[in-house]
């Protein structure tokens, strides 16, 4: 295209069907301890 | 729905519900809130035709509707059911944050935990009680196999003994219940030593060092209890900790809290940088109004400048190869978390618990203390199970707040404890925080796009 760039990125929508085991890791657990940050983590079964 | 901004020279463009990131020229950024609105080619080329050229306008337009086809862009929030039936699951718990030790060597002065104590009495958990903990958290997590322990405080290495002893038992019965025991550590430092840092590099996934930044920052914010400042006795200990730790592959975390008395906090970064560490995090304090050293409403815009400069920084830094990870400009846009561990909060209340050194359990070490909370303890189990379906059903949909928000994939509707807070419900939201949560979802992208475009040019 040459008037948008897309930047390769995981469709949210595909993971309605394999998402949701719950093995990642709980937020707060990570670094912050006072706020909610999920956006930053990786998914376990993508490893 | 989507978000556009501009930062950093990058025209940005977040297609909210699929998660696509597109970075478009001029042109296209003008064009989107005129095709959203529902506006035709035609129309949308009078209104632009001024600025751009025509076949420009066309081919932009053109552009978004493929887009659009592709499900990339424009695409509708079709989850509202699906966190629903998500959450109405049967609930495991996977994660606990053990209050090893309600009592602190240090005395700081934002502690949410009021030097350890919690509104309470000074206590040290007891062996006996972490292990009931531990069975508990092991009987109820279901056929999930990664289990999660933060030792935390206080001060947990004021009960050092008996967090050795725990992680001993948990491992002694990981095998037996097809389990995987994830502990941490969040500490100040003071009491590091060889020893300790030798058993967490076996042990511990994750080390969470506590550390403010430059000195006479750190010092004011977090002296010892006869008032003299922890820099110099810990910033020594942090390094060796952390260079050891990056020698042998592991994660660790220099993390700080900024204050109203720091808003520059960018600089602070640039010193844990200096001193050699390599992954931080610095957080906004969160404290009642009253209080000095509260983030007010008018810090914002500072703030949201100083993100914005970190960004640019960090980028510099990278570019330079020697660039540093700072947790809240982390994200995977490519292997992220599906949507709905997205979309359905932070855990606490469900599958993650606090307990108190006495075996209480709460809904988050936040809302230790306060007894409205209280949902049971290690020997009678989640006795206010109405609680834990108040916090199981608190999700981004339950958020008036998250609803319009570009950000709710991203923070999962924000902090309960910290809504509570600041308006007695844990459906509502923090409105700082969201302003800065924001601000940083907006800069990690943009760095994403940065480096994209470096990728593409080297």
């Amino acid at each position: 295209m040459k008037h948008v760039k897309t930047l390769s990125t995981r469709n949210l929508k595909n993971t309605m069907v394999t998402g949701g085991c719950g093995e990642c890791q709980t937020s707060c657990q990570s670094a912050c301890k006072t706020s909610c940050t999920v956006g930053n983590q990786s998914c376990e079964n993508q490893k | 729905m989507i978000h556009r901004y501009k930062n950093n020279g990058y025209n940005i463009v977040l297609d909210v519900n699929s998660g696509s990131v597109h970075v478009v020229d001029d042109v296209t950024y003008d064009v989107l809130p005129l095709f959203e609105e529902g506006k035709g080619k035609e129309e949308i080329v009078d209104s632009l035709k001024a600025q751009y050229g025509v076949s420009d306008i066309e081919e932009s337009v053109e552009e978004i509707q493929q887009l659009k086809a592709d499900g990339v862009l424009f695409t509708e929030d079709i989850y509202q059911q699906y966190i629903k039936d998500f959450k109405k699951r049967k609930t495991v718990v996977k994660a606990m944050c053990l209050h090893i030790a309600h009592d602190c060597n240090l005395a700081c002065k934002y502690c949410f935990a009021e030097e350890g104590e919690y509104h309470g009495r000074r206590a040290l958990m007891s062996y006996e009680v972490g292990k009931k903990a531990l069975d508990f958290l092991i009987e109820n997590s279901g056929n999930r196999v990664n289990l999660e322990v933060d030792f935390f405080g206080g001060e947990p290495l004021m009960n050092w003994d008996v967090v050795k002893r725990l992680v001993e038992y948990g491992r002694s019965r990981e095998e037996e219940c097809n389990k995987k025991f994830r502990f941490t550590l969040t500490t100040n430092g003071v009491l590091l030593n060889d020893e300790i840092m030798e058993f967490a590099n076996r042990e511990m996934a994750n080390v969470v060092l506590s550390l403010d930044g430059r000195k006479e920052v750190n010092d004011t914010m977090r002296p010892f209890r006869n008032g003299k400042g922890s820099y110099d006795l810990i910033v020594p200990k942090f390094q060796k900790f952390a260079k050891q730790r990056e020698e042998l592959g592991l994660s660790y975390y220099i993390r700080g809290t900024f204050t109203r008395d720091n808003l520059d906090f960018s600089e602070d970064i640039k010193h844990f940088a200096d001193l050699g560490f390599r992954q931080m995090s610095i957080e906004p304090v969160v404290g009642q109004p009253e209080e000095p050293y509260a983030i007010r409403e008018e810090d914002l815009p500072k703030i949201m400048e100083e993100y914005d400069k970190l960004a640019v920084e960090l980028l510099k830094r990278k570019k330079e190869g020697r660039g540093v990870n700072f947790f809240h400009f982390m994200i995977d846009l490519e292997q992220g978390p599906c949507v709905a561990k997205r979309l359905s909060g932070c855990g606490s209340g469900t599958e993650y618990l606090a307990v108190t050194p006495w075996g209480d359990f709460y809904p988050c070490h936040q809302f230790v203390g306060n007894e409205e909370f209280l949902m049971g303890n290690v020997d009678q189990g989640i006795t206010r199970t109405d609680l834990q379906d108040e916090f199981k059903l608190c999700n981004v949909y339950a958020k008036p707040k998250c609803r319009d928000c570009f950000a709710r994939y991203y923070c999962s509707g924000g902090c309960a404890a910290n809504a509570f807070q600041f308006h007695g419900s844990i459906t509502d939201a923090y409105d700082i925080g969201c302003e800065m949560q924001k601000k940083r979802v907006e800069c990690a992208i943009m760095m994403k796009a940065a480096e994209a475009e470096e990728e593409e040019i080297s």
